[in-house]
């Protein structure tokens, strides 16, 4: 490359201290706050060792539920979305009538506010005079009329259901968007060797779209590592603490004044998501094709 | 010519951008000027005492966080009012009851909270949670503070000096409503014991209607079945409020306690709260039990004008009170702690919130709280006029035994409502047993001890 053609490094310091200064200086001290006392009862703050990760990972306490169902919102709707998402995309890029009309319909929750779509579901869920349960009654399937948001077993499937709701439409287009950069040689070769649809999306479609299944894959994981919102309007975490997840435990140390196991809930978030998105980065570019 | 669009659109938008601002002031002017003329057409009609408060018309806007529960139609209007008179607008901010105290704690805990804030009193609590001393404005000043019931304002006073104002009734007790018309219908008695009490749950459920109204998904009401047996507790086990507050024991080991819940757990095993207690919203107690679907429910006495206003054939004199009688309670539960207004220290508008708090607190407007919110029979002021029907007298002379709430005599219970709401749903879930409610409650306790700097649990 010619070197006088390329950019100097000085011209990235802007950024960098920026990026510095708001983003790895407070996380730094975020974590370094971790290993101490400091609580909204107490203007001086002690340091504490590893009490509070001791806590954290006590099974006397609530945390490990709340990262295990984490972890299952991750794992589950990370896979719904992607696999409904991609099934969309290949459906919305063939040729037919009202195409955008269709793509726009299914993107439409993406752009709806969360707290909305919780409260809007919050009332369609509503055991006893919610749409799903009038609509069940009424078509004579009485006994599939549950107790959506309100019973311990299925509650946190509602809420991941309303979540997949949600957010296939956006990786629906990020999908389409991979599916359209495919040049249509291969297809028109394929269909000339006799290829079926399933060869061709098997053989074609998935192989030349594996990067853009790792980028939606790591947007989903990690999506689903932070949850907050969707939890928060549809159940504050309830029944019990059957909804609980990592952040809305961070939200309520941080309001019971506990800021430093809530920073420490969150330090240990933050460390699994740079392992996990790294790790799974390398894993999914690995074996992309390149075009 | 790139390069021209670019000094264009640039120029476009910094011209664009000072419009706006121009618009702005001239729009902040004009209204200005329009209210100068206003201003000045009231204050020519208007007496030597209008001109004064004209003259102190502000345009100001304040905002007051609460909980959904703590917020009266009639107070709103009440803030109309008081905007017409001074020019303060005032902002509510209404929160759904449930996530109420973990917003405010974390606006608090965040230092951006609204100008007046709504929280529940308690000499401990207001020390150990809203820290008073550094999150509120002193009231003590005031005109209005000296009005308070002495009883009341000590709940919200720290070293002497006031630090909220009551928003609601506190006379009331929270004790069971019941529907009189089914009683008589059905031969049924006030149950004195926990035994008696079940069988007119049971004697109820069998004519097919559902015998309590409870709401669990608003994470608070479920919970004063247990707290509100603070003085049972007590009278079962002498010595027990003392000996939790100097933490020389504990509620995992108070076997009433224990009784308590695992009551509680019996009434939902046996269908008696019905099917939808999980999804249930108290602000639909009145609209339900008006109904007839439902023949109890936890409630103040002010309940029965509630299910009156309702509009339905069930009148507030339909609509008797017992105690609740978990562990065969007859003790009359008390609490000179309620839901309070106080002023955020940080607030741009202290004087304006002020001003909102001595309206609210005029005898008139006071009296037109008590008299246009139905579940108010009267408020903790001195010069207000209570409405107590003969029903709720009666109730009231049927216990002549007192006693104090747990919330209001143990420390560190108040502020973990809602946590203990969360075990006890877990508890009626079948997820957790009576005992572990009971553990995670003296965890909490001592949690809040710990970053309190309790002396006695140092150590």
């Amino acid at each position: 490359m010619n070197e006088r053609k390329s950019y100097p490094m000085y011209f990235v310091f802007g950024a960098l201290i920026l990026y510095v200064v708001l983003c790895v200086i407070p996380g730094v001290i975020g974590v370094g706050y971790s290993f101490t006392d400091w609580s909204s009862y107490s203007d001086t703050i002690n340091f504490v060792g590893l009490d509070n990760f001791a806590t954290v990972f006590s099974p006397e306490e609530n945390y490990l539920r709340y990262l295990s169902n984490t972890m299952i919102f991750t794992v589950f709707t990370t896979f719904c979305k992607s696999i409904i998402g991609l099934a969309l995309a290949v459906l919305l890029t063939k040729k037919i009538k009202g195409l955008n009309i269709h793509r726009a319909i299914m993107y439409m929750p993406a752009v709806l506010s969360t707290l909305i779509v919780g409260m809007i579901f919050k009332s369609i869920l509503n055991p006893q005079s919610g749409l799903l349960n009038a609509f069940l009654r009424s078509a004579g399937l009485g006994s599939l009329a549950l107790k959506w948001l309100t019973d311990s077993k299925i509650a946190f499937w509602s809420v991941m259901f309303v979540d997949i709701w949600k957010g296939i439409g956006y990786i629906m287009t990020i999908f389409i968007a991979g599916i359209m950069a495919i040049s249509p040689v291969y297809y028109e070769a394929a269909e000339i060797d006799g290829a079926t649809s399933w060869q061709r999306f098997k053989s074609i479609t998935m192989p030349l779209l594996m990067p853009t299944v790792a980028v939606t894959t790591v947007l989903n994981v990690l999506y689903g590592l932070k949850v907050f919102d969707i939890v928060y309007a549809l159940t504050n975490g309830g029944p019990g603490y059957a909804t609980e997840v990592l952040y809305t435990g961070v939200y309520k140390e941080f309001s019971k004044g506990r800021y430093a196991v809530g920073t420490t809930l969150s330090s240990v978030m933050f460390i699994f998501m740079i392992i996990v998105g790294f790790f799974m980065i390398r894993m999914m570019t690995k074996e992309e094709v390149e075009e | 010519m790139k390069r021209f669009f670019m000094v264009v659109l640039a120029a476009a938008m910094l011209a664009s951008s000072v419009a706006c601002a121009q618009t702005t002031a001239a729009t902040t002017k004009a209204a200005a000027t329009d209210a100068a003329t206003t201003d000045a057409a009231t204050t020519k009609a208007a007496e030597t005492e209008a001109e004064a408060t004209e003259a102190v018309k502000q345009d100001i806007t304040i905002t007051y966080m609460v909980s959904q529960d703590w917020l009266q139609d009639a107070e709103i209007e009440l803030g109309a009012k008081f905007a017409e008179e001074t020019g303060i607008k005032v902002d509510y901010q209404v929160i759904p009851s449930d996530q109420y105290t973990n917003l405010l704690s974390t606006k608090i805990n965040a230092g951006e909270c609204a100008d007046i804030y709504g929280s529940q009193g308690g000499q401990f609590d207001i020390v150990s949670q809203l820290n008073v001393v550094k999150n509120a404005v002193d009231l003590s000043g005031e005109a209005w503070s000296s009005t308070v019931d002495p009883l009341a304002a000590a709940e919200l006073s720290v070293d002497g000096k006031l630090y909220g104002q009551p928003l609601g009734d506190l006379s009331s007790a929270w004790a069971i409503a019941y529907n009189t018309k089914i009683f008589a219908a059905n031969n049924l008695e006030i149950p004195t014991t926990f035994a008696e009490f079940m069988a007119v749950c049971e004697a109820i459920k069998g004519v097919g209607i559902t015998p309590v109204y409870e709401c669990v998904s608003d994470g608070w009401h479920h919970v004063l079945w247990f707290p509100e047996m603070g003085a049972a507790f007590e009278a079962g086990e002498p010595g027990l409020i003392d000996n939790l507050n100097s933490n020389k024991t504990t509620f995992a080991s108070s076997p009433v306690m224990k009784q308590s819940l695992d009551q509680i757990k019996e009434m939902v095993d046996n269908g008696y709260w019905g099917e939808d207690y999980m999804s249930n919203a108290y602000a639909d107690a009145a609209k339900n039990f008006a109904g007839g679907e439902y023949a109890m429910v936890v409630a103040n006495q002010g309940f029965g004008a509630e299910v009156e206003a309702v509009g339905g054939e069930l009148k507030a004199s339909d609509v008797g009170y017992f105690v609740i009688p978990l562990v065969d309670n007859q003790i009359l539960n008390v609490n000179p702690v309620g839901p309070s207004r106080f002023i955020y220290s940080g607030s741009e508008n202290i004087d304006a919130a002020k001003q909102y708090l001595a309206y609210i607190a005029q005898p008139e407007n006071l009296q037109y709280l008590i008299d246009n919110v139905s579940k108010y029979n009267t408020l903790p002021f001195s010069g207000v006029q209570d409405k107590y029907s003969d029903i709720i007298k009666t109730f009231y002379s049927t216990y002549t035994e007192h006693g104090t709430v747990l919330q209001t005599t143990v420390k560190y219970v108040n502020p973990q409502w809602m946590e203990i709401g969360k075990e006890m749903t877990a508890m009626i879930l079948g997820d957790e047993s009576s005992d572990d409610v009971l553990k995670n409650i003296d965890k909490n306790r001592a949690d809040q001890a710990a970053a309190a700097k309790d002396e006695n649990w140092a150590g």
